[in-house]
């Protein structure tokens, strides 16, 4: 390749940045629309009851109250809050229960919406809410997977028996079990329960719904998916899709929290009934209780090994809480599935898993979906059978993962490209693997480190569908408007993909303007999701500008009198291969082909629809060192070394921030981060940042993140992805740790000095 | 939780009279409010809703620290924890309490939080409590009727209650100079992350005897460990007269454990308790001979 | 119930509202005053989001009443920048990659200011401990003190 890349892989800063760091930045919460009425929702403080009566009258009658809406004001449609299953086709989708309403007609969860208004102003609304009598005749609930499956349990939802939404086996199951357990030497049998994390985007959901005189609906929301958000939408409301214009903001995080429907099928609701616009804000305290969550897991895993370290046999029995409601449990349980049971190679594998109803919050999806649940207790299960056949954790690892060529995380997808040995060669060498192995034996604090690895996607194929659709238009100054459906939520996908536009149209990034998140200007894509926006997206800019790149150069090739294949862009110049004074600006071409005096006139631009042809697996190495003190059990988390397979960084400021953000979620689902619920009556008791600890600048220890890069072949300019990679494997590179320090080994999430001491006091007895 | 708060009627006294004559008049229909960081969150939470607010924090006089070697330290009501964490004479001869103030919230909490508020939210795991508890400070209230002063270890009655009435306000905190001789520390661990609630707070004192070389006496003070904090009277007796040498910190760490009544995490707090008497008492005891 | 005069300075402007007392800072700026740069996120001192600056101190918004700030000086995100040119704090948020979502941003930003007002030349620590009331879900700091410590530099350079 003749060419050097001049806009990829340099560290340019984010094209958002200056409006975010003066307060220009327009987020949903910061909009505001004449005449707009605020909404409420009024929540169930039962986390199990019949709805006998609800008294709306006096709440209508306070002043300013435009609307009081029940679930007998809006459409009886049955639909799952989760927006992935409209990526499948029906016959697979409708194994996925639909089993929400708008507004709920039997309360399932302290937090269930029940009933909402739309006021003046806030004050007004929230004082309707006291006004609203609601009879409630509490039934009796359940909280735990193991309680809500037997027999006389609290049934949830009537068609579930046992509580059991759905049971899976994993399709891609090899071999025979038995038989590889009885070719093992060594049998590891291990159980692990992970919790219930919360993303705590520090922006709380928001949507803004006004319906125009023709019945035309704009909504503005902080959605991940915003073509999908538009579709289901318009299925539960019986509206046209073409009569809805789908709009998002900025996005003030997310982390998976808006893969679901969050406020705005309520705030369209009202809406709709008041036909005025409105804004519904959650408070945060509503953030907390009332949006999706990561599901908890218990993982018991039976693992046989040979005393050369070979895997015979893999298996896994997941039991998953899903809530009150179904939601992304489906998918977030297949992609830990299949993400336990592909890591390494293993002749032998069974996964079965149950989903299970409780009477708790709504389990969604979150940064990782089912991985770091299933790293959490796979990555354990390898330190463990590393120890037991006497092999550095490492080098079992090296032996038994799955590289390039093999099967990926399904059959019919072999991996693309794996940089996996180089990522843990740097970081041993980073954190001092050799020198500190075994850790500190002596004295109250001991000190020890651990690793973990990890494999991700980018994107969903083949799972589901998936495709992206651009637009490229030139603008007569030779700037480029770049029309790309998605939402700029903090991973900086506006940057990376202006990169990507500019340095395919061989355009300056200032050049670039991106035009996004609004379903009036851009065309479909599924959204951001499954870390594919650099992956699919990029590929299908770079796609569309080569069309763009033509028809600029078929211009210039008249102009300059020079074939096309014989030119190039650079820096808004078309060349002439070898002639650096015979040129001519994208501007002039541009201008000239727009107000074009001969009857040849055209708006340059392209347009295409991509579908991804693979999707190579990024892999990371984590370690992590801590000292825990043996009397009081704390853990002290002193280093992380971050060692990431990205292909191709297009920005590497932007790969690192992604990889440390997503480390310190790592840290929180580890260390800090606890979901409580009341065991009497199901209160969510982590409704706060007071009463569920996200980490702060004092909690971080020091992240040294490593970026590889080796090319792969299908990716823009070889990226793969990075989003959600940075959480995977962290928590259980801790839990390692822990156990190289002390001999501990913690199994359920979160890591509490309690834990660890039970652990010692066992270990001693 | 509600995002905006219930109407009240708003009152801002700009001096200690003023105060005490509109408290005289709505008594607990109103609510005093400092630096907010308590009241406004307890307010939006739906806890309380004052039908008068009083906003004191603009009375010039209760922002006062003063010291005397007779009189001691004198603390105005409103003082905020970051003044007091900075404050040098504070530092110098009231370590533990500087050190209390700054362990409390995040720094626009410190900065906004006074230590009257801090004393009157009254909660268990509030950490100037213990720290004050172990100096013997006392309390000046003030109402219509005049003002009187209140020990520390009367001034909590309860979790969240204090022995001050609806028509009272603190107006300063008085402290004695510590004992000569003597030394003091506050140490703390947290629920989950740095910036947290307390688990377990421990504040001691020691004071010592230096021709016999052993400890005339030990104050040490607990919290969140209990309704509200507490003076480990059982745990003090066992040092007094004694040389703090580390047979005796376990009895007096395990008598302390015992005195304990915690609520959630029982074991493990107790535990804490153990090895953190045991760790002030180490430190303050090294630091003494 | 009855509504007040609150008169401030905002910005650099004097400012006179009527309002009802219990009407939090952080209300009136982003609804009477649209400054919506300042963000609300918690709504009760727990994430620094809100965070202003009230006669050059870092405050939290959310816990203010409006009516308590009569005659002192307020400055937001929107009051930081002069004209085109980025405040250095600013500048180095933008450079160091220290934004991402940007719903921290504002409040990180003003806390930083007051820290170097009063500290030119804080330490990586110092930073961090003075930030430890801003959360962030996004960055995991690193760069984001990265950019405190390098706007440091280049105030001391005479940037400000
Ligand atoms: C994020 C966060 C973290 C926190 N962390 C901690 C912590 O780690 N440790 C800790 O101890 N506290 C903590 N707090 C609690 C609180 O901020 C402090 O206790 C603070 O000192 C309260 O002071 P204030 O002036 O803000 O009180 P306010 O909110 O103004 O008042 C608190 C209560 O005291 C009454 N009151 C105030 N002053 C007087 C007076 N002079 N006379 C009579 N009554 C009065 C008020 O009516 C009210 O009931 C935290 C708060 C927040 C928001
Ligand atoms: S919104 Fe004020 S501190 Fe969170
Ligand atoms: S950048 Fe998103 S919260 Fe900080």
């Amino acid at each position: 390749m003749e060419r050097e890349l001049s806009v990829v892989g340099k560290r340019l800063p984010r094209i958002d940045a200056p409006a975010k760091v003066t307060g220009e930045a327009k987020y949903t919460v910061d909009i505001k629309l004449p005449g707009m009425l605020f909404g409420k929702v009024l929540r169930s403080p039962y986390a199990h009851a019949m709805i006998l009566k609800i008294d709306k009258s006096k709440a209508e009658k306070l002043p300013g109250v435009e609307a009081v809406i029940t679930s007998e004001d809006i459409p009886v449609k049955l639909f799952n809050s989760g927006l992935t299953d409209l990526l499948v086709p029906e016959e697979i989708a409708k194994n996925d229960p639909r089993d929400q309403y708008v507004l709920s007609n039997k309360a399932r969860f302290v937090g269930d919406a029940i009933a909402a208004v739309a006021a003046r102003d806030r004050k007004v609304a929230e004082a309707a809410l006291d006004l609203i009598e609601v009879e409630y005749k509490a039934l009796p609930a359940v909280f735990d997977v193991v309680e809500a499956m037997k027999p006389g349990a609290p049934k949830i939802h009537d068609f579930a028996n046992g509580n059991i939404a759905r049971h899976i086996s994993f399709p891609g199951a090899i071999g025979d079990i038995e038989k590889g357990f009885q070719e093992a030497d060594v049998m590891i049998e291990e159980t692990f329960n992970t919790t219930k994390q919360l993303h705590c985007p520090l922006e709380p959901s928001a949507c803004i719904a006004s319906f125009d005189s023709i019945g035309r609906l704009t909504v503005w929301s902080p959605t991940q998916l915003l073509y999908l958000a538009r579709h289901k939408i318009a299925d539960i409301f019986d509206i046209p899709e073409g009569k809805i214009r789908w709009i998002t903001p900025f996005v003030g995080g997310s982390f998976g929290n808006a893969l679901t429907l969050r406020a705005e099928p309520i705030c369209i609701a009202l809406a709709r009934k008041t036909r005025k616009p409105v804004k519904l804000e959650y408070s945060s305290e509503e953030q907390f209780i009332a949006t999706q969550s990561r599901q908890p897991f218990t993982i018991a895993v039976k693992m046989g090994v040979k005393n050369d370290g070979a895997i015979t046999a893999l298996q896994g029995k997941l039991t998953a809480n899903s809530g009150a409601y179904y939601s992304l449990s489906g998918t977030t349980t297949n992609v830990c599935m299949a993400m336990f049971a592909t890591l390494y190679r293993c002749p032998n594998v069974s996964v079965e898993a149950d989903i299970v109803y409780t009477n708790i919050p709504i389990s969604g999806g979150y940064r990782g979906y089912g991985n770091p649940q299933a790293m959490w207790a796979l990555e354990q299960v390898v330190d463990v059978a590393a120890r037991r056949v006497g092999m550095d954790p490492v080098e079992f690892r090296l032996k038994n993962y799955r590289r390039a060529g093999d099967p990926g995380w399904t059959a019919s997808l072999p991996i693309e490209s794996c940089a996996l040995e180089e990522c843990i060669k740097l970081g041993m060498d980073k954190i001092g693997w050799r020198e500190k192995m075994g850790g500190t034996k002596e004295g109250v604090k001991r000190r020890g480190i651990g690793m973990a690895i990890q494999r991700h996607v980018s994107g969903t194929q083949p799972m589901q569908m998936t495709h992206s659709n651009i637009m490229i238009k030139m603008n007569v100054d030779g700037s480029a408007d770049l029309m790309v459906s998605g939402c700029e939520m903090g991973q900086g996908m506006f940057g990376v993909l202006a990169q990507i536009a500019a340095e395919e149209l061989g355009l300056q990034i200032g050049k670039i303007h991106v035009v996004n998140g609004d379903t009036d200007e851009t065309m479909f894509d599924d959204g951001q999701h499954a870390s594919r926006t650099t992956y699919v997206i990029g590929n299908a800019i770079i796609e569309t500008a080569r069309q763009v790149k033509q028809q600029l150069l078929e211009r210039a090739s008249k102009i300059l009198a020079t074939r096309v294949d014989d030119m190039y862009v650079r820096d808004g110049q078309i060349y002439v291969r070898g002639d650096l004074e015979n040129k001519i600006s994208v501007e002039d071409i541009t201008r000239r082909a727009t107000y074009n005096f001969e009857g040849q006139g055209r708006n340059i631009a392209g347009k295409c629809s991509y579908v991804p042809k693979g999707n190579p697996p990024p892999y990371s190495a984590v370690f992590a060192e801590v000292e825990v003190d043996i009397n009081n059990g704390a853990t002290k988390l002193l280093k992380i070394v971050f060692a990431h397979d990205i292909g191709r960084a297009i920005n590497p400021t932007n790969v690192e921030g992604q990889l440390e953000g997503g480390v310190m979620h790592g840290i929180g689902y580890a260390l800090t981060e606890e979901y409580m619920v009341n065991g009497n009556n199901g209160v969510v008791e982590s409704d706060s940042f007071t009463n569920y600890k996200i980490p702060s600048t004092l909690d971080m220890p020091n992240v040294e993140v490593i970026i590889v890069e080796q090319p792969t072949p299908s990716g823009p300019f070889g990226a793969k992805s990075v989003g959600e990679c940075g959480l995977n494997a962290v928590a259980p590179a801790i839990a390692n740790a822990i156990y190289d320090a002390t001999g501990a080994r913690v199994r359920d999430l979160r890591i509490t000095p309690e834990k660890i001491l039970e652990e010692l006091s066992a270990n001693i007895l | 939780m509600i995002t905006t708060l219930k109407s009240f009627q708003y009152f801002h006294p700009n001096t200690v009279e003023e105060a005490v004559q509109i408290l005289n008049k709505y008594g607990d229909r109103a609510k005093v409010l400092a630096g907010g960081t308590d009241l406004i969150p307890s307010m939006k939470r739906q806890k309380i809703a004052p039908q008068y607010v009083v906003y004191i924090n603009d009375i010039s006089q209760l922002k006062h620290i003063d010291f005397g070697a007779e009189e001691g330290l004198r603390i105005g009501a409103l003082v905020s924890h970051h003044s007091i964490a900075s404050s040098s004479i504070i530092r110098e001869k009231f370590q533990l309490l500087a050190k209390a103030c700054n362990k409390v919230g995040t720094p626009h909490v410190r900065r906004m939080g006074t230590i009257g508020g801090n004393i009157c939210m009254a909660g268990p795991s509030q950490d100037t409590i213990p720290a004050l508890l172990v100096l013997e400070a006392q309390m000046k209230v003030v109402s219509l009727q005049g003002e009187r002063i209140i020990p520390v270890d009367e001034f909590f009655t309860g979790p969240f209650q204090t022995a001050i009435t609806g028509e009272e306000i603190v107006t300063e905190i008085q402290i004695p100079c510590p004992p000569s001789d003597s030394v003091a520390d506050y140490q703390w661990v947290t629920k989950r992350t740095v910036v947290d609630e307390t688990l377990v707070g421990v504040a001691a004192l020691l004071g010592m005897d230096l021709d016999r070389g052993v400890c005339k006496g030990a104050r040490i003070a607990l919290g969140s460990v209990g309704p509200k904090p507490f003076r480990a009277r059982e745990a003090e007796e066992i040092i007094k007269g004694e040389k703090l040498e580390s047979k005796l910190i376990e009895a007096v760490a395990q008598a302390a454990a015992e005195e304990t009544k915690p609520r959630s995490r029982a074991d493990y707090r107790r535990r804490e308790v153990g090895l953190l008497v045991k760790s002030t008492l180490e430190h303050l005891w090294s630091q003494l001979r | 119930m009855s509504k007040e005069i609150a008169r401030f300075t905002i910005n650099g402007r004097e400012c006179e509202l009527l309002i009802e007392p219990c009407t939090s800072l952080l209300e009136v700026l982003r609804d009477h005053l649209e400054l919506t740069g300042t963000k609300s996120s918690c709504g009760v001192g727990e994430c620094g989001s809100c965070t202003v600056l009230i006669d050059n101190k870092p405050q939290l918004s959310c816990l203010t009443l409006a009516i308590t700030v009569q005659g002192k000086n307020i400055v937001t995100i929107e009051g930081l920048a002069s004209g085109n040119n980025l405040h250095p704090i600013q500048q180095a948020f933008v450079d160091c990659g220290a934004v991402q979502c940007g719903f921290c941003t504002p409040g990180m930003i003003l806390t930083a200011k007051a820290l170097l007002d009063d500290n030119p030349n804080p330490s990586r620590d110092e930073v961090k401990e003075a930030l430890s009331g801003n959360l962030c879900r996004c960055t995991g700091y690193v760069k984001i003190v990265d950019a405190v410590l390098a706007a440091a530099q280049i105030m001391k350079k005479g940037g400000a």
